[in-house]
C-alpha cells in the first residue's frame, strides 16, 4: 500500500514532501491528543483543588513542552528524508 | 469622522477587519492573478550560515554573532540591573525580580534539595537566561543575511532576516552535551563509579530482569542528550521555518502573490504565540530538565 503510494508520489514529483507531509503529519496527531489530555486535565485538577492552582500550572508547562517536542520528533525525522533524499 | 470611529462597538470592528482583510485578498487576486512556482528561492538558504571572516573553525558567521549578543545581553542586563537596585523597585527591577524568582524557586528548588541548589543555581541561572536571551533576539529582524544585500545610501546593507542560534542544531548540541557531562560527573564523584551505575536500576529490580532493564536504563540515559537538543531546536526552527512560510515564504515560492496578504494575520498571530510562550517555554524546559538530570544523578532512584 504505502510503496503504491509513494510510486504514485514518484510519479507526480511529490515523493520530497512526502516524508515531511507524513512525519509532521502523524507527530501533530499524536501531539494533538496530548496536548488536549494535558490541558483537559489541568482543567479537571484545578476546578477540584482550586488552591493548588499555582503547582498545577507549572507542571502543565513541563507536560505541555514534552509532548509538544513529540511532534517535533516526526517533523525532524520527515525534514532527515528530505534532505537525504 | 473620529465620533463616527468610536461608535463602533468591537464586534463591527472586527467585522471591518476581515472585509478589509478578504476584500485585499480579492482585489490582489483580480490584480495580479496566479503565478508560476519559483524554484529559485531556496527556503533553507534563510537558515544558511555563511562565513564572514576565514579563520578557519573559528570563522565568524551569524550564528556567531547571534550567541556573542546573547551572552553581551545576559551579563549586561544582570549587571546593569544589579548596579541600580533600588529598595522601592521601579518596573524594570520588578520584572527581572520575577524573572529571578522564577529561577531560584521554581527551576533550581522545585527540583533539588535546598544544599544543591546553592552550588547549581549560578550555573542553572546563566543556562536559563542565555538561552531566553538567544530565543529572543532570535525573534528580532537583524540584518545578517549577507548572501542578498540591499542599498541604502550607497551602502550595501544585508537584508534584515529573522535568525536564532538556537536554531542551529550544534548550540542546543554543545550545551546538552555540557549538562549530560555534568550530571554523570557529579553523580559519579558522590557515589562512586560502582554506585552511580547502580543507581541506574530502578529499585526493585531484581533477578534475571535485569539484562533487559539494564541496557534499557543506559540507552535511556543517552536518549536525554537527543530529546534535549532535539527539542529546543526544533521548535525554534520549526517556529522559523512556519513565521517564514506565513509571512511571504509561501507567496513567493508558489508564485501566488495574494499569499503573502492573505497569510499575513497568520504569521503575526505565529510570531507572538512564538515570542510570547514558545522563547521563555523552551528555555524553562532546558534549565529545568538540567535541573532535574542533575539532582537525579545524586539520589537513588
Amino acid at each position: 500500500m504505502l510503496t503504491h503510494v509513494l510510486s504514485l508520489g514518484a510519479a507526480s514529483g511529490l515523493t520530497k514532501g512526502f516524508g515531511i507531509a507524513i512525519g509532521g503529519g502523524l507527530g501533530a496527531v499524536g501531539a494533538g491528543v496530548g496536548i488536549g489530555i494535558i490541558f483537559g486535565k489541568v482543567i479537571e485538577a484545578v476546578t477540584r483543588q482550586p488552591e493548588m492552582r499555582d503547582e498545577i500550572t507549572s507542571i502543565q508547562w513541563l507536560g505541555f513542552a514534552l509532548t509538544e517536542a513529540v511532534f517535533f520528533y516526526g517533523l525532524v525525522a520527515g525534514l532527515l528524508s528530505y534532505v537525504l533524499t | 469622522m473620529t465620533d463616527r470611529l468610536n461608535k463602533l462597538t468591537n464586534k463591527q470592528i472586527l467585522w471591518i477587519l476581515v472585509g478589509v482583510w478578504l476584500g485585499g485578498t480579492i482585489i490582489l487576486i483580480a490584480a495580479l492573478g496566479f503565478g508560476h512556482r519559483n524554484n529559485e528561492f531556496q527556503i533553507q538558504n534563510e537558515f544558511k550560515l555563511v562565513n564572514w571572516t576565514h579563520w578557519g573553525v573559528f570563522s565568524i558567521n551569524r550564528a556567531v554573532v547571534y550567541l556573542f549578543l546573547a551572552a553581551f545581553l545576559t551579563v549586561g542586563t544582570m549587571l546593569w540591573i544589579s548596579r541600580r537596585m533600588q529598595m522601592r523597585p521601579n518596573r524594570v527591577q520588578t520584572a527581572v525580580e520575577t524573572l529571578y524568582s522564577l529561577m531560584r524557586d521554581n527551576i533550581t528548588r522545585g527540583n533539588m534539595p535546598d544544599s544543591m541548589a546553592r552550588t547549581w543555581f549560578p550555573f542553572l541561572a546563566a543556562l536559563f537566561l542565555f538561552l531566553w536571551w538567544s530565543n529572543i533576539i532570535g525573534y528580532l529582524p537583524l540584518p545578517t543575511n549577507s548572501e542578498q544585500t540591499f542599498n541604502l545610501f550607497g551602502a550595501h546593507i544585508p537584508s534584515f532576516a529573522l535568525y536564532a542560534s538556537t536554531a542551529n542544531i550544534s548550540v542546543p548540541l554543545v550545551l546538552a552535551v555540557i549538562v549530560f557531562v555534568i550530571f554523570n560527573v557529579v553523580g559519579i564523584t558522590k557515589q562512586g563509579p560502582i554506585g552511580y551505575t547502580k543507581s541506574l536500576i530502578p529499585s526493585g529490580v531484581h533477578g534475571p530482569i535485569l539484562l533487559l532493564i539494564f541496557p534499557l536504563e543506559v540507552v535511556s540515559t543517552f536518549t536525554r542528550l537527543i530529546s534535549l537538543t532535539v527539542r529546543l531546536f526544533a521548535n525554534i526552527l520549526a517556529g522559523h521555518l512556519i513565521i517564514l512560510f506565513m509571512a511571504g515564504g509561501l507567496a513567493v515560492i508558489l508564485g501566488l502573490s495574494f499569499l503573502g496578504w492573505a497569510l499575513l494575520p497568520v504569521a503575526v498571530l505565529v510570531y507572538l504565540f512564538e515570542l510570547g510562550l514558545i522563547a521563555t517555554l523552551q528555555a524553562f524546559i532546558f534549565a529545568t530538565l538540567a535541573a532535574i538530570y542533575i539532582a537525579g544523578s545524586v539520589t537513588h532512584h
